[in-house]
């Protein structure tokens, strides 16, 4: 089959404001096999870097049936050292084939010196990081000839040099580079309960037509003498505090696509549909509460 | 106040060299001490790197356990960080050090079984090669035989060892219930490992092994059938190569 012949047989690119499912390795069978009702799919844009093989082959076939978006968790784009052109010209090449209908990375950073962390590490919220993490979103968005999406990572630690708040920080990014926001409504209530903010607050202060999608997962608790420490594991079901997040935030912003994210102790695919299932029954009333 | 790229290596150095490293000055005093906020993240790092070791050698897990593949991965991650934002490419050289890391001295084989297992997703993540035109091939006069450059699929890895690789190989995959006895003595493998619907890992004669390394080592066809032929005086250079093109280990040529 030819690119083109491809491309044709695809539904259009545009990610609905519907509820989708992270799409991870275990469940590529069944995906293609069953084609559950999910609005569109997202990957993990690395996991495609391969040159060949099952991967794309999988992906491919999901692509014909579902709307795709690409998320991105290796550029390293709060990272001092350069951008990594090597890794651009891959997710270029990756946007180029699959026609992604959003492409998104993180507020964060990964190496720095050439080594890399693979974990999304917490950047200090100062004037000299927002003008460096500006510039970089610029320049990505200029190599690949398009929209990125922004995410709030969840976060551990805080700097005691940061002087600006991460949700004036992730708006002023926005503001300044014309990238829109992924917001994760999950990292917004692990980070709020780590470091004792209000996530309403938060939530209140992210400017609206930025946002293009929400991140909802589950998280791990940590519990220690002193107290809890929420880690964003990707494990869980969706936790009750966090899914009323998720209301307040669809009655600011209106209906957004929403993606249900899992990555550890992946349950049977089913679960993720019913997770989808809830976020779409709270996207539907949005949707009739504007009709 | 220190600048994004100090903070940046501070917090690399706390990651990788704990010992040597105080990141804790730049933590502001939140609801923990900042040691346990910092923890956070030199676990997370070190269990997500792991984990990619993991999936990537599950043989040599197997060979050597849990416990102690973990205080090999703990080791090895330290000395060797990913250079890529792309996890697929970590652990390359995970044979080399198990092969200098002297707690796994007494297990001679585990080094070539990690180069196997390191070849096996090479060829997993490897370009789809296009099948070779018999029409081309057929197209070339005999008297230019000697000079055609064949080339191996992308997908396809050689491998020898002085140890039954294959064999330690298959006993130790999950779903294997027969007899597990490796005798160490029977003699070493050549194999070749290829992508076709599946990863496959396959047992090459001495004759397929001379040859494919010789044409993977860009050798024109004269100089690789004489390689194959001095190592194996019965080798059927012909039907060698109508398996090799026939079964797609052979995806091009250049004449």
């Amino acid at each position: 089959m030819s690119a083109a012949a491809t491309k044709s047989s695809r539904v259009a690119p545009p990610i609905p404001a519907s509820a989708g499912i992270g799409l991870r390795a275990e469940h590529h069978r069944e995906v293609i096999e069953t084609r559950p009702a999910v609005g569109w799919l997202e990957v993990h844009s690395e996991n495609y870097f391969g040159d060949g093989g099952a991967p794309l082959d999988y992906l491919e076939q999901a692509r014909v049936h579902y709307p795709l978006s690409l998320h991105g968790v290796g550029l390293s784009l709060g990272s001092a050292d350069e951008l990594n052109t090597r890794h651009l010209q891959k997710l270029k090449a990756l946007i180029d084939r699959f026609e992604p209908g959003l492409v998104s990375e993180h507020l964060s950073w990964c190496s720095v010196d050439g080594r890399y962390l693979n974990d999304l590490l917490p950047l200090p919220y100062t004037e000299e990081a927002l003008r460096h993490f500006t510039q970089r979103v610029q320049q990505a968005q200029e190599f690949l000839g398009r929209e990125l999406l922004i995410e709030n990572p969840s976060s551990y630690l805080q700097y005691a040099h940061s002087t600006i708040p991460e949700w004036e920080f992730l708006s002023e990014v926005a503001n300044r580079t014309g990238c829109g926001i992924l917001l994760d409504v999950n990292n917004i209530y692990v980070s709020a309960t780590n470091h004792g903010f209000d996530a309403a607050h938060y939530l209140r202060a992210i400017p609206v037509a930025k946002v293009r999608e929400i991140h909802l997962a589950g998280f791990a608790v940590n519990r220690y003498p002193d107290g809890d420490m929420l880690i964003d594991t990707h494990g869980a079901r969706v936790a009750g505090e966090v899914w009323t997040l998720y209301r307040q935030a669809i009655e600011r912003l209106g209906a957004a696509p929403t993606l249900i994210e899992w990555d550890t102790d992946l349950p049977p695919l089913e679960v993720l549909l019913d997770e989808a299932r809830q976020a779409e029954d709270i996207l539907e009333a949005a949707h009739a509460l504007v009709a | 106040m220190p600048s994004l790229h100090e903070l940046q290596r501070g917090f690399a150095e706390g990651v990788f060299n704990p010992s040597a490293a105080d990141f804790a000055q730049h933590i502001h005093p939140g609801r923990f001490p900042a040691e346990r906020h910092f923890q956070v993240y030199r676990h997370n790092v070190f269990e997500s790197l792991t984990g990619a070791l993991r999936a990537v050698y599950p043989v040599v897990e197997r060979l050597v356990g849990e416990g102690f593949f973990r205080y090999a991965a703990d080791t090895y991650i330290g000395g060797h960080p990913p250079t890529s934002g792309n996890l697929h490419d970590f652990g390359g050289s995970f044979a080399e050090f198990l092969a200098d890391f002297p707690p796994a001295g007494e297990l001679v084989y585990l080094s070539d079984v990690a180069h196997l297992e390191w070849a096996w997703h090479q060829s997993f993540h490897a370009a789809d090669g296009a099948p070779l035109s018999l029409t081309e091939l057929a197209a070339i006069a005999p008297d230019r035989y000697d000079t055609i450059r064949f080339k191996l699929h992308p997908a396809a890895r050689l491998l020898a060892s002085p140890y039954p690789l294959l064999r330690i190989w298959q006993v130790n995959q999950p779903a294997f219930r027969d007899d597990m006895t490796v005798n160490l003595d029977q003699g070493g493998d050549k194999l070749l490992v290829m992508r076709r619907k599946q990863v496959e890992i396959e047992l090459l004669g001495d004759g397929d092994y001379a040859l494919l390394s010789a044409i993977a080592a860009g050798a024109v066809l004269a100089c690789a059938a004489e390689q194959a032929i001095r190592t194996q005086s019965d080798y059927d250079l012909a039907a060698a190569l109508g398996r090799h093109i026939g079964a797609g280990t052979l995806t091009g040529f250049t004449c």
